[in-house]
């Protein structure tokens, strides 16, 4: 009971109850400070700046003016912002999908033999390290060496696929690349809010014969909901920054096909080095996001707060 | 001391072994004479070195795998110890380590290989050392170079200034690699003389008087999709500059250019309708390499010429040793690539590859003073020579003009050949060519892969773009014109 | 489900799990296979294995330093954040402070940004004060990279954690440290669990960040794999299926292991026993 006796200056601390959430809540706040606060208004002073880490001069005030130069900017910020957005709503809307869809086919399985080596298979994709998988990728769509174009070509009659030259198919080759890494996540997620059902509210559904669409919606849906919410959230946020799986798959190529936005940033930020440039368009990546996330968010708390009144 | 212990092992593995144990004699041999009249200030202490350099690139690694040879070297003539550290980063991600690193006023690399163009980008914030003093004082460093691009590229910024910050590492120019094999393969001769009424072209001189017209016949004759087989390849990948120099190659030799170097003009320079023409010649090479060419960067190019699936290869001469692998010894021509035009107005302009060494400003004392004695032994005679036998391509005039030169590698022929002014020239070397280069890079990329149709309008939305970077940095005079209004790819 | 169906369906479950691992077994076959064997044309499914690319791999002396700071970067950074995070999100369900809903809210805004637009400032900031190429300052930075997800999956199950355990501690004379640590941290185990896991896969397998604020000293194997895609003689597929293989065994093993939390985990703690 060594934690038991604390000194009587800490407990004294701790029974105040303002002082309770200070200290719980200090080495949070001070990591949030410091990684986070300090550099988002570095961020935000930064992107009215004139400021190249390799041009040899001072950061020039400028004002709007990098804001203004991203919006008539010959590559403009919309064409990065039209890909991106189409990456994630298909790319999450498949996974989330397909995810459930599998999530359901497996829910009836905990008999199944070697069910949890099984889900090990399943899962593995979403751990292997994006660069290596983006690498790999590149060679499993070669269409010279590649095991794909021999499979398909086994099945049709066809030439040579170049999945990722082909402007027409190099973005969806991208994109199938990540729902094969990240649909097993949404089954993890699907599986979880199937589990989150009460199993007495099952059987009584099935004892009186409610037909299955009806139970999705009345049962499993009511109590499942948040957390597929919760992956739909994440998911979205995640889809919105990828970058390293793409980076050793086409670099943003051909032409500009796979440039999405973190690309273009990390093009801008750490190839060329226009730190103020990129700050600006930092900020307005930041201001996306945030209403991104503040509509799930208000869509979660919404369901939650019906939750409890009702 | 990692380093040292391997050196055993490396010099045992190569072949030529015997080279390596020549010269090591030789740069030892030479010293004690000299020995009692130096005291060096490093004396008796123990400096640990840091290289940066390319991964996966053989010139670079080769300049680590020498350094043993000059911890011996000082360690016999100044008394000190040094090891050598080696981190790598790829073509593409090289400038970023190094940048990022050097704006903290780091010594976390006390000497790094750049490419050429990063000379601008690395000078100009002061990050490297101005080598004109060194270069007065140290009269090892006084080298005659083998020709004048040799110092526009490796060496000088601003362009056509006399300020020197880099001295080359590694000379690089494009060379067509070619299966000599198949040329001499008899059936192959009648056939192609019964299809084209001419003869099969076998020797290093045919190639060096060949055009692109007659190079297309043959690249044409070796393009056979159904056997695994095409006639030619080169690069038109999105990554780095690789599209850029195999473009290049076409623009300069079809009498284009790509700015006017004094007064940052680029408009009206790179979007002519000679050098949009340029780019549909560039593309129409596709026809004759495997699928997939649209996204060939080097290590791309050289696993496919490898495996036997290209015919022909136009290829930096820096990656030889790669590029002739064990399987092709003795099969390989190398050779100059074909003249663009015909007749007496076909020109030859290729692009200039290799990379200089350059110092870190930030070295205290005694880094700086290591950096400057490798610096001086690199360019001993021997170590260059050594060098080139590992299968390096050295840049002075006294190594390049030796009579055994030419046969201590395959490619050595053509890289003097290539290396001699007004056949090769290498782009910008503006501080801001990474923006300048990703702009056109995916303009290429866009127009090869059929993302892009018109020619003209990729070349002009290239131009807009890259003279506004350069009006906005104060190099350019002017501003983009009215065309560039709401042009985009 | 009758005896008949019941054969065929788990089977059809394994086949898309194998569907699935598919690719991951090709890298890992692709391991054993000598540089020829794996750029033959068709593909080999059948050749003579070696394990030469894994020698190869261990003979370079710099990945021992690599697995270490991977090893080392990812298991320090995920345990200081769930230990700060499960402190926080014990205080915001308890002791329910004034704007709980709006600090959740700009936790989560870190993890909206592309990493280029995190890191910038981030490495503007290290590199004013020379804290590029610290194994410490990196550290924290992953750290604090994990913490908003670990926050939000154990306020999760501190709201499912009755407070009666709490006021039972604290009237039997216990210190709020106690009850914090003892009576309430084994409550939720999953959450903690789940919350090490996932963010131990993304520090694991983290590459920009080391690559821009690390350094010599601090790089880890996702550094390595990118820095190793080009070899002497084109692109390096045995390295990199080797180097692949290896790195993936930690996580896949405490998937494996741990999956019953990972799965009770993700509920976010609405569920108390198994899912």
């Amino acid at each position: 009971m060594s934690l038991a006796t604390q000194t009587p200056g800490r407990r004294r601390l701790m029974d105040n109850p303002r002082a309770r959430v200070l200290v719980l809540l200090a080495p949070v706040m001070m990591f949030f400070i410091v990684f986070n606060t300090i550099p988002t208004l570095w961020l935000l002073g930064l992107s009215f700046y004139k400021y190249s880490l390799t041009g040899g001069v001072p950061p020039e005030f400028i004002g709007f003016k990098n804001f203004v130069g991203i919006f008539n900017a010959k590559n403009a910020i919309w064409f990065d912002l039209s890909r991106t957005f189409t990456f994630v709503i298909s790319g999450v809307a498949f996974q989330t999908l397909l995810g459930a869809a599998l999530g359901f086919l497996f829910w009836g399985s905990r008999n199944m033999p070697g069910r949890r080596v099984a889900l090990t298979l399943l899962f593995a994709p979403m751990v292997l390290t994006p660069v290596a998988t983006g690498t790999f990728f590149r060679f499993i769509y070669d269409p010279t060496f590649g095991v794909l174009n021999y499979l398909i070509r086994a099945v049709v009659e066809t030439g040579p696929i170049d999945f990722l030259g082909n402007p027409k198919l190099a973005f969806w080759a991208v994109l199938a690349v990540d729902c094969w890494m990240w649909t097993p996540f949404m089954t993890l997620m699907t599986l979880a809010a199937l589990g989150s059902v009460p199993k007495a509210e099952l059987e009584a559904a099935e004892i009186d014969r409610v037909p299955f669409l009806r139970r999705l919606t009345l049962v499993i849906w009511h109590h499942g909901k948040f957390i597929m919410m919760l992956g739909i959230l994440l998911r979205t946020i995640d889809s919105f920054k990828t970058l390293d799986l793409i980076i050793p798959m086409t670099k943003g190529g051909p032409g500009q096909n796979t440039r999405l936005v973190a690309l273009e940033l990390n093009k801008q930020s750490f190839e060329s080095f226009n730190m103020g440039w990129s700050s600006a368009y930092a900020v307005l990546l930041l201001l996306i996001s945030i209403a991104m996330t503040s509509v799930f968010i208000y869509v979660l708390n919404l369901r939650r707060r019906k939750e409890t009144e009702g | 001391m990692k380093r040292t212990s391997t050196s055993p092992q490396v010099s045992r593995r190569s072949a030529l072994r015997s080279g390596i144990a020549l010269g090591t004699a030789a740069i030892v041999g030479s010293m004690p004479t000299r020995l009692l009249a130096e005291d060096h200030p490093l004396k008796g202490q123990k400096i640990d070195m840091t290289i940066l350099g390319i991964a996966g690139w053989g010139p670079s690694s080769l300049g680590v795998a020498m350094s043993p040879l000059f911890a011996e070297y000082v360690k016999a003539k100044y008394g000190y110890d040094v090891t050598f550290a080696f981190q790598e980063a790829p073509f593409s991600d090289l400038f970023q380590k190094a940048a990022t690193s050097l704006a903290t006023k780091s010594q976390e690399f006390n000497i790094i290989i750049s490419d050429s163009q990063w000379l601008g980008a690395l000078a100009q914030p002061g990050w490297i050392l101005n080598l004109n003093d060194v270069i007065k004082n140290n009269p090892g460093l006084q080298l005659d170079w083998y020709s004048k691009a040799v110092v526009d590229t490796y060496m000088t910024y601003p362009d056509g200034s006399d300020q020197i910050w880099g001295l080359p590492q590694e000379g690089d120019v494009e060379a067509l690699f070619v299966r000599k094999d198949m040329l001499e393969d008899p059936e192959e001769q009648a056939a192609f003389e019964a299809r084209y009424g001419t003869r099969l072209a076998q020797t290093w001189e045919d190639f060096a008087e060949m055009n692109m017209e007659e190079f297309e016949k043959i690249a044409e004759f070796f393009t056979r999709p159904d056997a695994g087989l095409w006639g030619f390849s080169q690069q038109y990948s999105r990554v780095y500059d690789f599209a850029t120099c195999a473009f290049n190659n076409f623009l300069w030799s079809r009498g284009g250019s790509i700015w006017d170097p004094a007064t940052g003009q680029i408009e009206g320079i790179l979007n002519t309708p000679e050098n949009a023409a340029s780019l549909v010649e560039f593309k129409r090479w596709l026809k004759y390499q495997p699928p997939g060419a649209t996204n060939f960067g080097i290590g791309e190019g050289i696993d496919v010429f490898v495996q036997g699936k290209v015919f022909s290869q136009i290829q930096w001469a820096a990656v030889g040793t790669a590029m002739i692998s064990e399987e092709l010894k003795g099969k390989v021509l190398v050779v100059p690539p074909p003249k663009h035009g015909t007749g007496a107005d076909a020109k030859r302009i290729m692009s200039m590859g290799g990379q200089p060494w350059v110092i870190n400003a930030f070295n205290d004392e005694a880094h700086m003073r290591v950096a400057i004695d490798f610096m001086n032994w690199w360019y001993l005679p021997e170590t260059t020579l050594e060098f080139a036998r590992r299968g390096g391509n050295p840049c002075d005039k006294a190594t390049l003009s030796r009579d055994d030169f030419d046969d201590i590698n395959p490619w050595n022929r053509t890289f003097k050949y290539m290396l001699e002014d007004g056949r090769s020239q290498d782009f910008w070397h503006d501080p801001k060519y990474s923006e300048m280069l990703a702009v056109q890079q995916e303009g290429y990329s866009a127009f090869v892969t059929d993302q892009a149709t018109d020619p003209q309008a990729v070349m002009n939305y290239i131009a807009c773009a890259q003279q506004q970077i350069l009006f906005d940095e104060g190099v350019a005079k002017t501003e983009p014109s009215g065309i560039c209004a709401g042009i985009s790819l | 489900m009758s005896r008949l169906r019941e054969p065929l369906y788990y089977a059809a479950l394994w086949l898309i799990s194998l569907f699935f691992f598919a690719p991951i077994g090709w890298i890992v076959l692709s391991s054993f296979k000598t540089r020829s064997d794996i750029l033959a044309t068709p593909p080999k499914l059948f050749f003579a294995p070696s394990l030469d690319n894994y020698r190869a791999l261990f003979a370079k002396s710099e990945i021992f330093g690599q697995i270490f700071n991977s090893v080392f970067l990812s298991l320090g950074a995920v345990i200081v954040a769930v230990l700060v995070s499960f402190l926080a999100a014990f205080c915001f369900s308890r002791l329910k402070p004034r704007g709980t809903d709006f600090l959740m809210f700009l936790l989560l805004s870190i993890r909206m940004l592309p990493g280029p637009a995190v890191i910038l400032p981030v490495y503007l900031m290290y590199a004013a004060f020379g804290w590029k190429d610290n194994h410490l300052a990196l550290l924290l930075f992953y750290a604090m990279f994990s913490i908003p997800f670990s926050v939000w999956i154990l306020k999760g199950f501190l709201d499912g954690v009755s407070t009666r355990y709490d006021e039972t501690g604290l009237v039997n004379g216990g210190s709020w440290f106690h009850v914090i640590f003892k009576v309430v941290l084994p409550q939720v185990r999953p959450g903690l669990i789940a919350a090490f896991i996932f963010n131990l896969i993304f520090v694991w397998n983290e590459y920009l960040f080391n690559f821009l604020i690390g350094g010599v000293k601090t790089q880890n194997i996702p550094y390595a794999l990118m820095v190793g895609t080009y070899s002497e003689g084109g692109l390096n597929w045995t390295f990199i299926s080797a180097m692949t293989s290896i790195y993936m065994v930690v996580p896949i093993a405490f998937i494996f292991a741990f999956q019953k939390y990972l799965l009770v985990g993700m509920t976010f703690g609405t569920v108390r026993g198994e899912v």
